[in-house]
């Protein structure tokens, strides 16, 4: 770089830090440091921030009290959520558990949904206000090394593309190269990733109100387990202003043995009788797919080597945990986290695996690795057959017999109904109380 | 080898088709115009010359002024200008950017398909020579100041055309394909001062072109008369009729001008 002393403060190196991603994970991470002083160079791959993700579509973005103030005042948000769904679904029936709340309808507001182009696009404004200089279309292709192994900067898919820093974080989500390519993980593995997949239907915002009982700018969060046609996973539905978003996760294994198409699940889920009046009439948008890195602790890669933070994604912190899909506000706190230790360790000029350690701390003592410590079990709970299969049948059978009035017969005790519908589902009792044990230890 | 020559390349920002609104994460420019970009950079390299990147628009048209920076254009001129102006009035903008240029390289067509009329506009402003709609583009000539340029003509031709400089070129995308900018550039570009200039004052009566999709009109047909089905879906469709070849006709420039008029107004085209 011609300027290459005018920014960083070690003139052998091109710039201070470079950060490859403008993900929620990446832009945090700009912002933290370039407010701190340094010089950050934003990689994104994608033509502008958010034009290559796609997500659910709900974003829980208190975190960023911290970075911008009031940013309910201005983040392109669609819908801030004031009901919360989750429903139990067999092929005939559904039963849901229905939240509302009012006070999710005014700051500091809970969950909101956001189109990714939008959301990331308005954060990395932030990151380049911040006074970070993001390039978009551009790839990083692999790590750069000093002879002692310390990452010194990153190659990248432009010609004169090698660019110095004392510092890189990686935020490039998931299945991560750059971590991969630091050695960083122990295990790849396909059981540790679900496929998301989600089409965005079009529908008239009044039409949409309707269908879902709400006003305004209020919106809709349904998480549903029992809708993936016998593939390990959930499903959700979302509100944006004027479009839904439907989608499922499928694990990884069950979906390559059952040999069916994403696209055929959700058909088939838009079918059922508790999905299709929300959807029906709807003009498809859009049709995305991505992976999620489902296992939480159990895949997380070291956060950190010499010269090389990782954060977001790219270290496997979204929280897949059932009724919780949360992957952009641990990305965003992780980047932020990552961007304070990295100042941090700047400052100190000692960027060594130990000179990080900042950022693992961070992490251990806030939500993000504490929520993960605890919800450890949940993913291989929820994603375990006999939740995903013979629950959701159980459930809706008590239930259906609850309420099931077949005078002349006095209705059964619930005692009962309970007792035959495990034995019909095939649970057996043992298996029940360990996993109410196993749900107690994991979400209690 | 002669002087070093300049080249001012024209590039036009705007929305990609079927995005409602100018949001310039959509935004870009044609393909034709990134061959124009990279036709100006090769000649430039070829006669140790200078690029300048002009562009006549609001703000967000720096955008293609910075791609071009990042490629290699060594300087960049914006005229503040709204972005719905006609030909005419981008053509009499884009006179003063150009001033002495030897060579003004320009797309044939902007990626809201705008009607490719500003090169020629300009072409008269300049009172120089035109060469439009090219499909390739030799830059071997440029040291002599002479250009040897491919042109599409209709009907699959192709006319070889020696143009000299000064000259207004415009050229399809297949022309060239636009480098990618190196990594030090494009970090660079980010930050190179543009020059921005105020437009001069709108033309009082700037012609507005209104361009609509070609529609023929409706023929009147006697109903055909024939009982059978398929002679009267012949009749109706011309399906096996003698298709209408070109004719060739020889007449002064006047008759001539009335004869193209009088077929355009025939098959529809003008009112
Ligand atoms: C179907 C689905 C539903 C989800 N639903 C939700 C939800 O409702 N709520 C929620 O909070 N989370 C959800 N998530 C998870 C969430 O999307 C992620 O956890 C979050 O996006 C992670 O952010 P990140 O910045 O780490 O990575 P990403 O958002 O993946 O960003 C990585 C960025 O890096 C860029 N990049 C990658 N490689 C390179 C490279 N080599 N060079 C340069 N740039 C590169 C990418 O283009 C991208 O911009 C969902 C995910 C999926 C797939």
């Amino acid at each position: 770089m011609s300027d290459r002393t005018q920014h960083a403060a070690n003139p052998d190196v091109d710039v201070d830090v470079i950060v490859v991603g403008a993900g929620p994970a990446g832009s945090c991470a700009a912002i933290a440091l370039a407010r701190a002083g340094f010089s950050v160079v934003l990689l994104e791959r994608g033509p502008f921030p958010g034009s290559k993700n796609m997500y659910g579509g709900v974003v829980y973005p208190r975190i960023l009290d911290e970075l911008i103030p009031r940013w309910y005042d201005e983040a392109p948000v669609q819908r801030w959520i004031t009901r919360r769904s989750t429903m139990v679904m067999t092929d005939t029936q559904a039963m849901s558990i229905d939240f509302r709340n009012d006070a999710w309808a005014a700051p500091p507001y809970n969950g909101a949904t956001a189109y990714r182009p939008d959301f990331d696009h308005w954060l990395a404004g932030h990151a380049e206000s911040a006074g970070a200089q993001l390039l978009c279309s551009t790839t990083a292709t692999g790590l750069l090394r000093d002879r002692s192994g310390a990452v010194t900067g990153v190659t990248t898919d432009r010609p004169d593309g090698d660019l110095t820093a004392r510092l890189v974080i990686a935020c490039d989500g998931v299945n991560s190269f750059l971590a991969k390519d630091a050695g960083l993980y122990r295990e790849v593995a396909a059981k540790h990733y679900t496929l998301g997949v989600k089409e965005t239907i079009g529908l008239p915002k009044e039409v949409i109100d309707e269908r879902f009982g709400v006003r305004g700018r209020e919106g809709v969060d349904i998480e549903i387990i029992g809708c993936t046609s016998g593939v390990n996973g959930g499903g959700f539905v979302y509100t944006n202003l004027d479009t839904v978003a439907v989608g499922v996760v499928l694990k990884l294994p069950a979906l390559a043995a059952q040999q069916l198409r994403p696209e055929q699940i959700i058909a088939k889920m838009k079918t059922h009788s508790a999905i299709a009046p929300l959807v029906e009439g709807g003009e498809l948008k859009e049709y995305s797919a991505h992976l999620i890195p489902e296992a939480g602790l159990s895949m997380m890669p070291k956060l950190a080597t010499a010269g090389l933070l990782v954060a977001g994604d790219a270290a496997a912190l979204c929280l897949a945990a059932g009724i919780w899909l949360e992957g952009v506000n641990f990305a965003m706190a992780s980047g932020m986290y990552a961007g304070q230790a990295a100042a941090e360790a700047l400052r100190r000029g000692d960027t060594s695996e130990q000179g990080l350690a900042g950022y693992e701390r961070r992490l251990t003592e806030t939500f993000v690795l504490r929520d993960h410590r605890k919800l450890r079990r949940a993913p291989a709970l929820v994603l375990s057959d006999r939740v995903q299969h013979r629950y959701p049948q159980m459930v809706a059978a008590v239930v259906e017999r609850m309420f099931r009035v077949d005078n002349p017969d006095p209705k059964p005790g619930l005692r009962r109904i309970l007792a035959q519908e495990r034995k019909r589902a095939g649970v057996r009792r043992r298996d029940l109380a360990r996993d109410g044990w196993a749900g107690l230890r994991t979400f209690g | 080898m002669n002087s070093p020559i300049d080249i001012v390349v024209c590039l036009k920002l705007t929305a990609r088709p079927g995005v409602a609104d100018a949001d310039e994460r959509f935004a870009g420019v044609s393909p034709a115009d990134q061959a124009a970009l990279e036709t100006a950079l090769v000649l430039a390299e070829h006669s140790r010359g200078s690029v300048t990147a002009a562009a006549v628009g609001p703000v967000a048209a720096e955008l293609a002024l910075r791609e071009a920076l990042a490629c290699g254009a060594h300087r960049a001129v914006r005229l503040d200008a709204p972005s719905a102006l006609d030909s005419a009035e981008v053509a009499r903008q884009l006179e003063g950017v150009v001033g002495d240029a030897a060579i003004v390289v320009c797309g044939d067509y902007s990626l809201d398909r705008g009607s490719g009329s500003v090169p020629a506009f300009l072409a008269h402003r300049l009172r120089c020579a035109q060469a439009l709609g090219l499909v390739s583009v030799d830059h071997t000539g440029v040291v002599d100041r002479m250009l040897h340029v491919v042109r599409r003509l209709d009907g699959g031709r192709r006319e070889l055309l020696t143009v000299p400089l000064p000259c207004v070129l415009s050229v399809e995308g297949s022309v060239a394909r636009l480098r990618r900018a190196g990594l030090r550039d494009a970090l660079a570009a980010r930050t190179t001062n543009i020059d921005v200039r105020p437009s001069a004052p709108m033309a009082a009566h700037a012609a507005t072109a209104v361009v609509t999709p070609y529609r023929p009109r409706a023929r009147t047909m006697m109903s055909p008369g024939d009982p059978d089905p398929l002679a009267r879906l012949r009749a109706l469709t011309d399906a096996t009729g003698s298709s209408t070849r070109g004719e060739t006709v020889a007449l002064e420039p006047g008759e001539a001008a009335e004869r193209i008029l009088r077929s355009l107004r025939e098959w529809g085209y003008l009112d």
